[in-house]
């Protein structure tokens, strides 16, 4: 029960593991990220879409691939970067950041850098919305993934329509 | 001097050491100050990523089997309910053991706040509770022991965060309510509380309390203008293990902005210390004055013979 | 009952009845002497009762709906004014309206003022009943008050204030019941007892004082968990304790000269003529001792503005209702204790007392309810809190009267000198404590 609910997350999305091993090769047209799907239903994702919409690979994949990245922090370090083999979000971004095995070696690790990189959750969340709020894409939750029945009982969907709820 | 009032000098002498020893453990625990256990696991909240889908709160009442709310998580609408005339937001108790506020300090965006039990280095709860329900684990959680809790209620007096709910309704066995970092399912077993579990914006950050203040200084130094350039509850408090990022002064967003660095139990050593000293020199003091009154008592009488005062059976 | 003593009854005061030289029954002690038909109809003449009948038939049941149903049944059940009028009157006011006990066990026994011996008693009983009471208030309050018990046998939290209290309230309530029980003794004739209590009785008045000193203060020091709540004139980092004990002692002796005043108008059949002749002059001893411990607390309420300095707080809305508590409570009656004292005008003192104890009342619940969580909301006890407190404290009226009709404390227990020999007697002989003479021992009653 307990290793459920360490992936139960609200909109969980998730890259399928073959995507990243495809990725740095080629291109995929659409991406189903749903491996951590619980409360709502994975997202199918249009990446030929947004590749059309991006200005380039960066604004998504930071260094990793394509233009390099140019934001003037990243950039001390990582403006000669070479591309990197996998570039998949979940490739950097954890999809269980809080495991006590990565916040041990976190905490081991003094020279690391980036000692507050967010899980994968976090991260498409954050690159998704803030890019939909710029761009007036959708931005309800359920525009981009319906919840599932757990959800809708997580979130006790019938109580404010029944006022009091059964209890 | 008679025998007598030799004797009884020394009983009470006797019974002030005896109540001394009894008040012992007073002084000894009252010495000293904690900043926390080495390891112990806190959580960073970030203002500026949460965005009141009160997800938490769902997770938190499933992970501790609360009551079913009266609306449903997804719905906004609690956020401008206000109580008491206004003058006070949603607060956790007996139903819900975080809740999430909105905030709309200057009419601009609109920020929210989680407000749960901040699990304080020297909780208040924990020293002012007379039967020691409360333990502050080496992983950082403050929990309650519900077996030994006799109702007084101290504990939600001196939560400077209001944050403990008292469940009144039970008349057999009512209990404190709180957040307990959700020790007993996953804090001690290596995994983080429901809460940031669930979160999707990672406005929760679960981790080492000592990584977690650095991490939370790294932001507020690699995103300038972002933060106030403050971590509420490094400090207050003697340290809270849940601390706060925002991007408007506290007060803003219902912090009491200024609670003091000092954590709460010592407001009280000064009464503390003082307890040995009284019980340990007040025997004697007032014996002594009790036979000087005697002394010039009883040279009074010898003056006038005639009367013989029988106090205490009588002393010549 | 009055009028029963117009008609040639008269209340029992010793072992045997005048009229008919027999022993007293027990119950017919209890009955003060009248047959039980004598007894009701006093008692169903005396409109007091009626009052006090119509209170228990609304609050006794309400007593027993909170512990079916819990507290939020009664109460608000609010988690931002967690302790209400149970506590904030109950507990915090009970208290120091009690301190007489020790005050005037000091008085006597400690600095040997004879002189205030026929109102001892009083205060002791006073400060007895006002703990248990207090203690009873608690039990209304507590979540679980089973558990009572709890801090002393099974789960000990020694560095809590909380538990100071626990330990000196409950020892300090059995020193008290030690103290009074003398009275009960000489009631129901039980003469070793008296001895052995009159032996311990320097014993049981130091720890009086160590336990009080400590309590009263702790109950302040309980306030020192809320600095952010307790607004910053009522509240002191330093001082809190220091402020509620040293209001303790006006609040106790003033509590004394208002009982012994209602005990005067409404009870002067049962007071003796020892009590009766000496009860001014006590008065306005008291009054003395209280105008002093006022005249010391109020300058160290102004040490305490001052301390913190908070005088910018006294031009505030919260600074004039501060000003209002200090000047009514404190500073009125040290004024009328000064005009009794100098003018030798009882009456006076009595206004004075009354007015202390008003103060000790609006400074408790003040610190407790008003200015708690002062930037917060006000809570507003819910009417059937109010109900239940009014009950508790008729129920204390009630036990503190039964006492006063029945026990030696406001008037003397005739013994019989032979009968008390006849019993010392049949004792073996004691080991060496006292070479006074017996009948020493009551030199009260002569």
């Amino acid at each position: 029960m307990s290793a459920k609910q360490i992936v139960m997350t609200l909109m969980m999305l998730a890259i399928v593991a073959a995507s990243s091993l495809v990725l740095a090769a080629e291109m995929p047209e659409r991406a189903s990220l749903d491996s951590m799907a619980v409360l709502f239903e994975g997202v199918e994702f249009d990446h030929a879409m947004h590749i059309d919409l991006g200005e380039d690979c960066s604004t998504c994949h930071h260094h990793t691939t394509g233009t390099g990245t140019t934001n003037e922090r990243c950039i001390r370090c990582h403006a000669d970067s070479d591309e990197v083999a996998t570039v998949g979000c979940r490739d950097c971004h954890l999809d269980n950041p809080f495991s006590a095995e990565n916040i041990n070696r976190e905490a081991l690790d003094r020279y690391q850098f980036h000692i507050d990189t967010p899980g994968l959750k976090a991260a498409y969340h954050w690159n998704c919305v803030g890019c939909h709020e710029e761009m007036d894409g959708p931005t309800d939750c359920q525009d981009c993934h319906a919840r599932t029945l757990e959800g809708d009982e997580f979130y006790h969907k019938n109580a404010s329509a029944t006022g009091k709820s059964g209890h | 001097m008679s025998g007598i009032s030799r004797r009884r000098f020394l009983a009470a002498s006797v019974a002030g050491c005896a109540a001394t020893t009894l008040a012992g453990p007073k002084k000894a625990l009252a010495a000293g100050s904690f900043t926390g256990y080495p390891d112990g696991m806190g959580v960073l909240v970030d203002l500026t990523r949460c965005i009141g889908c009160r997800s938490c709160e769902a997770a938190c009442n499933k992970e501790q089997n609360l009551p079913a709310p009266d609306k449903s998580f997804d719905d906004k609408s609690v956020f401008d309910e206000t109580f008491h005339g206004g003058k006070q937001k949603r607060r956790p108790d007996e139903n819900a053991y975080t809740v999430v506020n909105r905030y709309n300090p200057d009419g601009s965006d609109p920020l929210y706040r989680k407000v749960q039990c901040n699990h304080c280095n020297e909780p208040a709860c924990l020293s002012s509770c007379f039967v020691n329900a409360y333990t502050k684990t080496k992983e950082g959680a403050v929990v309650y022991n519900p077996n030994v809790c006799v109702g007084c209620r101290n504990c939600l007096v001196a939560c400077p965060f209001g944050i403990p709910g008292y469940s009144y309704s039970s008349a057999f066995d009512p209990v404190v309510k709180k957040c307990i970092f959700c020790h007993e399912t996953r804090l001690k077993n290596g995994l983080p509380p429901a809460c940031v579990d669930v979160c999707p914006q990672e406005a929760l950050t679960f981790g080492k309390r000592k990584e977690l203040i650095k991490i939370g200084h790294q932001r507020i130094q690699t995103h300038p203008g972002r933060y106030v350039n403050h971590l509420y509850g490094e400090n207050e408090l003697g340290g809270t293990s849940w601390m706060y990022l925002s991007p408007v002064n506290f007060d803003e967003v219902g912090f009491d902005p200024n609670p003091g660095n000092e954590p709460i139990i010592n407001n009280v050593k000064d009464f503390l210390g003082t307890v040995p000293m009284v019980l340990a020199i007040w025997p004697a003091m007032f014996t002594g004055f009790h036979l000087l009154a005697k002394k010039r008592e009883h040279d009074k009488n010898n003056q006038d013979t005639e009367k013989q005062h029988g106090e205490e059976g009588g002393d010549q | 009952m009055k009028s029963l003593i117009g008609w040639g009854s008269k209340p029992v005061d010793s072992h045997v009845n005048e009229k008919t030289d027999q022993q007293w029954s027990l119950f017919r002690k209890l009955m003060l002497g009248l047959t039980p038909g004598q007894y009701l109809g006093q008692a169903l003449r005396n409109p007091f009762n009626w009052i006090l009948g119509i209170i228990f038939a609304i609050g006794l049941p309400l007593i027993a709906y909170r512990f079916i149903f819990g507290l939020s049944a009664v109460t608000h059940a609010s988690n931002d004014y967690p302790w209400g009028l149970f506590l904030g009157f109950g507990l915090f006011t009970m208290v120091p309206l009690s301190a007489s006990g020790f005050m005037l066990g000091t008085a006597v026994e400690i600095f040997g003022r004879h002189d205030f011996e026929p109102i001892e008693r009083l205060a002791l009983l006073n400060g007895l009943l006002g703990y248990l009471f207090a203690v009873i208030y608690l039990l209304v309050d507590l979540g679980q008050p089973w558990r009572l018990p709890y801090p002393m046998v099974v789960s000990f939290g020694p560095a809590a204030v909380l538990f100071l209290v626990a330990w000196h309230v409950a020892t300090y309530l059995s020193v008290q019941v030690a103290e009074v029980s003398v009275s009960f003794f000489e009631w129901i004739g039980w003469l070793g007892g008296k001895r052995f209590i009159r032996r311990i009785a320097l014993g049981l008045t130091v720890s009086g004082i160590i336990l009080s000193t400590l309590h009263q203060g702790a109950l302040g020091a309980l306030f020192n968990y809320a600095p952010g709540k307790v607004h910053p004139l009522w509240y002191s980092g330093s001082f809190q304790w220091i402020f509620f004990f040293c209001s303790s002692i006006p609040a106790g002796l003033s509590m004394v000269i208002a009982v012994s005043t209602v005990v005067k108008k409404t009870m002067a059949w049962r007071c003796d003529d020892n009590f009766k002749e000496n009860l001014d002059r006590c008065t306005l001893g008291l009054a003395k001792g209280a105008s002093l411990a006022l005249i010391t607390y109020l300058a160290i309420k102004l040490i305490g503005v001052a301390h913190d300095n908070e005088w910018g707080y006294l031009a505030t809305g919260w600074g004039a209702w501060f000003l209002f508590e200090m000047a009514v409570g404190v500073v009125l009656p040290i004024i009328l204790f000064a005009y009794a004292i100098r003018h030798q005008v009882v009456a006076i003192a009595r206004v004075g007392a009354f007015v202390t104890i008003f103060g000790i009342v609006l400074n408790r619940l003040n610190t407790t309810l008003i200015v708690f969580n002062w930037n917060l909301y006000q809570e507003i006890p819910h009417i059937f809190e109010v109900i239940i407190a009014v009950t508790l404290f008729a129920v204390y009226v009630v036990v503190y009267r039964f006492i006063l009709y029945r026990l030696p404390i406001i008037f003397s227990w005739k013994e019989q000198p032979q009968e008390a020999l006849a019993a010392e007697a049949a004792r073996p002989a004691p080991i060496k404590t006292s070479n006074a003479p017996i009948g020493a021992m009551y030199r009260k009653i002569d």
